[in-house]
């Protein structure tokens, strides 16, 4: 059977609230930490903006060979980072 | 199977732009010319084209100049003030360029027959007489056809002033407006300085 990819939510299904992490545990000895964690910045941002910051570190940081890359041209790569900026900067502040 | 993507169509500058996108515009542009020369459709403006008293080439040559670099002119500075983003001149330009392909085929509507004959027709006769003219009807359904490609053009450049300027929402659509409208006004204003 194949595996279901389980992606990690990051808003309340009830009220689309962002949420935090309450419980972790350990896999090989069941130890389980309780508690209020926020999620770091970069979990908190979609799965196709994670991408995202991985091809960008991938390209070394270039836009350019971003561009090459996934076949977009280079203002529409630098107007996704320019979002993506000010989509950090509104999550900051928070 | 390959699919058809109708986003390509409306936005090609998500895939191109900078100087790619100078280079094919610069081509279609030199390709305009030479089509317009041959049918005498002047651009009078961005959104006004027909008859004008100065056949030379340059005259042409210089009316696209014209329609593409106030746009692009305006976009840009335009751009400088309203966008959060670092713009690029050859982007603004590259796209601008691009985003007039489409009136290519409307220039070719213009040399067609019906379209030509349209031109010699005079205007002032009454209405019936004028629809009684050989092949007029015909001329203005071709018309409307060339219109369609005028529309693709714009939805080109609102795309191009989208992407090159990275704007969004009310910026993007009064931006868009006064340097369409208002650059239409200053293209008819420079171009009427070639008759």
């Amino acid at each position: 059977m194949e595996e279901i990819k389980k992606r990690l939510p990051l808003r309340c299904p009830a009220c689309e609230a962002p949420l935090k992490v309450g419980r972790m545990f350990c896999e090989q000895c069941n130890t389980e930490v309780c508690g209020s964690f926020d999620l770091p910045l970069l979990a908190r941002l979609t799965e196709k903006e994670q991408q995202f910051v991985i091809d960008f570190i991938k390209s070394s940081g270039s836009l350019k060979d971003m561009a090459k890359n996934i076949g977009v041209s280079y203002p529409t790569v630098r107007n996704i980072l320019d979002d993506l900026i000010g989509k950090l900067n509104k999550m900051e502040e928070l | 199977m390959k699919t058809f993507n109708l986003n390509l169509v409306l936005n090609p500058f998500e895939r191109i732009a900078g100087f790619q996108a100078l280079g094919w515009g610069l081509l279609g542009m030199a390709v305009s010319t030479v089509i317009c020369y041959l049918s005498g459709w002047h651009y009078h403006g961005l959104l006004h084209f027909g008859p004008a008293p100065n056949p030379a080439w340059w005259c042409y040559a210089i009316e696209h100049l014209v329609v593409w670099i106030v746009p692009a002119v305006l976009f840009y500075l335009g751009g400088l003030i309203l966008s959060r983003s670092k713009i690029r001149v050859i982007d603004v330009l590259g796209t601008v360029a691009f985003a007039q392909l489409p009136l290519i085929l409307m220039n070719l509507f213009n040399l067609l027959p019906p379209i030509q004959n349209m031109t010699k027709v005079d205007m002032n006769i009454p209405p019936a007489e004028l629809l009684a003219q050989p092949g007029f009807l015909v001329g203005v359904w071709l018309s409307l056809i060339g219109v369609v490609f005028l529309v693709w053009a714009l939805v080109w450049m609102f795309n191009a002033l989208k992407v090159s300027c990275n704007l969004k929402g009310y910026p993007l659509g009064i931006l868009y407006c006064i340097a369409v409208f208002g650059g239409d006004v200053l293209c008819r204003y420079l171009i009427r300085l070639c008759y």
